[in-house]
């Protein structure tokens, strides 16, 4: 038997037709013809479309929040910052399948009632109800472990006013959103804020991010800064402000310490004020600036800036003899009064005893214009430029509607308005031999421009003058053991309904020290003492001393006047008993 | 031909599977780079709240009262300070 392989076999030897095979690799060639026509169309002509579904399904722009910069005193102690918190918010529909037992929790860890928070989630039409803003993240994590339905939380930010009342005049306040409402937080707003950043992610099917699509546009996160305010000092302002007003019984009080050399402002202070972090303080009264936005009648406190004008124009000199009489004159038509009846005076003599009359016949030396013209150049009448809301410019009226008796009243400090931060400043010009300060309530990196407004040998005059007002002939209660001061003291009636008030008063202190060498310029104001004692050299006068003094000490200010050391006498007694 | 195909196919396999353990190798280091981020900002959240806390325990009004009352300390006058000069050069010796 012959024997064949397989294919060899003339049983399985089958001819088929051509085509057959043909067609089968026609067909097979089509199928793979279509598929690339498909890849073809998806890749090019579908693709944009496509791409744009796959983004919508995995891809997501997060937030990157920037933070806010923080504020800080002249030596780095942090007055606001902000810190990362959270708000809780809810569902009012989803909420409804909660139970009565997480109920009475939210409401205890929210420390809201019950009721209440059932009450905001009433409308069912809502979908999004805060419940409580700026809370704690750990509060919040123990919110979040309670698995309630329809609640959640949001990131925010909170800020932290470390330094609370004392510094809330200065820094301000922001709102829940972080946006500055007051005080720096509202002037640098921009600065502080920076701009928030995003990231463009791809998540996966648990929400956890797994790549980056394109290049993170990363926050540019707010500045610091830095204030001039030197946070002892404000404190020290502070605590004997509102020690005064206690003890006084007065209505307020503002006080502002300015370094001459500088003109930074290294304390600015009002009480009663408000806190920062407790917003049910931040109501009208205590949110004004009072050292800023409050204008009044400066009285005698103005008093030196007529004298150095007279002194300039050489209308008097120190030798001028000038009567004022029995301590009450009429002058076109109206009654000149002075607390004592002090006869024939110098012009030292007028600012020791204060003399209105005097003061008054100086003015009549002088040319209305000469008067606006320095009073002007000091920055009365005109905002101040010192970057904060609400500066207010006082009131100067053109000389050409001055009336004689206007004039006679200005020079000693009536009839027209400033703010204490307006005289503080002028001020500098005696303590600086003449040249007035900028001031500012950022730290300087630079010197200060000044504005020259007397000569150096008339800021000397004035500056003696001035010491021997708050010596022991003038306000002796404004003395400062162990240094020099120089400074007025102002009793100004304040306006009530159109006239002047026998019973509220303003009291005020204006000075510097030590006078061989002025370091700051110290204004306090007490508004409306009721304690029995009005006289700027009885109530404002002790509240300077006292700040002078422990500025000077903080500020390691070498002692200029002679005083007996009891530490001295003590080491002496001890080596003396050795035997 | 075919000892050409076989070598080009070789190393098509080597570059899917170096592709496939980049992507690996990637995400798992991008998985750790966001832990890491995730724990600076913890850790910025911590040391933020650490600045207050210490902002508020040297809080002045705190210090001052702690001082006046706990301590029963003074202000400082000049008539119980010694004011030291700086000395011109050095102390003679004996003292």
């Amino acid at each position: 038997m012959r024997r064949f392989s397989f294919f060899d076999s003339p049983v399985v030897r089958v001819s088929f037709p051509t085509w057959r095979a043909r067609l089968v690799l026609l067909v097979l060639g089509l199928a793979f013809l279509v598929l690339l026509g498909r890849a073809v169309y998806l890749q090019s002509v579908n693709r944009e479309f496509l791409q744009e579904q796959g983004g919508k399904r995995f891809e997501r722009t997060l937030p990157l929040p920037a933070t806010r910069g923080k504020v800080v005193d002249r030596q780095g102690v942090v007055l606001a910052a902000s810190i990362p918190a959270r708000a809780v918010w809810a569902i009012p529909e989803d909420t409804k399948s909660a139970t009565a037992q997480q109920w009475a929790k939210l409401s205890e860890l929210l420390d809201m009632p019950e009721a209440m928070i059932k009450a905001r989630l009433a409308d069912d039409s809502k979908t999004f109800v805060y419940l409580r803003r700026q809370l704690s993240l750990a509060l919040v994590e123990q919110v979040a472990a309670l698995r309630m339905p329809g609640v959640h939380s949001l990131p925010e930010t909170r800020r932290f006013y470390p330094e609370g009342e004392v510094t809330g005049t200065v820094v301000g306040f922001t709102d829940l959103d972080d946006l500055g409402q007051e005080g720096i937080e509202l002037t640098y707003n921009d600065r502080l804020s920076g701009k928030p950043g995003s990231r463009r992610v791809i998540k996966d099917r648990l929400g956890q991010v797994i790549e980056d699509v394109r290049a993170v546009n990363l926050p540019v996160n707010g500045q610091d800064i830095e204030l001039s305010i030197d946070t002892r000092i404000q404190y020290l302002v502070y605590r004997t402000l509102a020690e005064a007003v206690q003890f006084n019984e007065a209505q307020s009080a503002s006080g502002i310490v300015v370094d001459v050399q500088t003109g930074e402002v290294l304390a600015l202070v009002n009480f009663p004020t408000f806190d920062p972090n407790d917003r049910s303080t931040l109501r009208g009264v205590n949110l004004r600036n009072r050292v800023l936005t409050d204008t009044f009648e400066p009285g005698s406190i103005l008093k030196p800036f007529t004298m150095g004008l007279a002194m300039a124009l050489d209308r008097i000199d120190d030798n001028t003899k000038i009567d004022t009489g029995r301590g009450e004159v009429v002058f076109h038509g109206e009654r000149i009064r002075d607390v004592s009846k002090n006869g024939v005076l110098n012009p030292m003599g007028i600012m020791v005893k204060s003399s209105n009359i005097g003061m008054a016949r100086i003015s009549q030396r002088l040319e209305a214009q000469e008067m606006w013209t320095q009073f002007t150049a000091l920055g009365f009448g005109q905002p101040p430029v010192i970057g904060f809301p609400g500066a207010a410019a006082g009131r100067l009226r053109p000389w050409e509607r001055w009336r004689p008796i206007e004039q006679a009243t200005m020079a000693y400090g009536y009839g027209l308005s400033t703010s204490l931060l307006q005289v503080a400043k002028a001020y500098t010009a005696f303590a600086r031999d003449g040249d007035m300060v900028n001031l500012t309530l950022i730290k300087r990196k630079d010197l200060p421009a000044t504005i020259p407004v007397y000569d150096a040998s008339v800021a000397q005059t004035i500056r003696d003058m001035l010491e021997a007002s708050a010596g022991p002939e003038g306000a002796k209660l404004a003395q400062v053991q162990g240094y020099r001061v120089a400074g007025k003291s102002g009793t100004a009636r304040k306006i009530i309904n159109r006239e002047y008030s026998q019973k509220f008063y303003r009291s005020s202190f204006v000075g510097f020290g030590p006078v061989s060498n002025p370091r700051v310029v110290v204004a306090v104001s007490i508004d409306e003492p009721m304690a029995g004692h009005y006289y700027g050299g009885r109530v404002a006068a002790p509240v300077f001393a006292t700040v002078m003094g422990r500025t000077l000490r903080m500020l390691g200010v070498e002692p200029d006047a002679p005083f007996d050391s009891e530490v001295v006498a003590q080491t002496q007694s001890e080596s003396g008993s050795r035997p | 031909m075919g000892r050409t195909v076989f070598v080009m196919a070789i190393l098509l396999m080597f570059a899917a599977i170096s592709l496939v353990t980049a992507r690996y190798q990637s995400r798992q280091l991008f998985i750790e780079r966001e832990q890491l981020v995730s724990q600076f900002n913890e850790l910025d959240v911590v040391w933020r709240n650490l600045q207050l806390d210490r902002a508020e325990l040297s809080r002045n009004a705190r210090i001052d009262q702690i001082a006046r009352d706990t301590l029963k300390m003074q202000p400082i006058a000049p008539a119980r300070t010694i004011y030291v000069r700086e000395a011109p050069g050095l102390p003679a010796g004996g003292g």
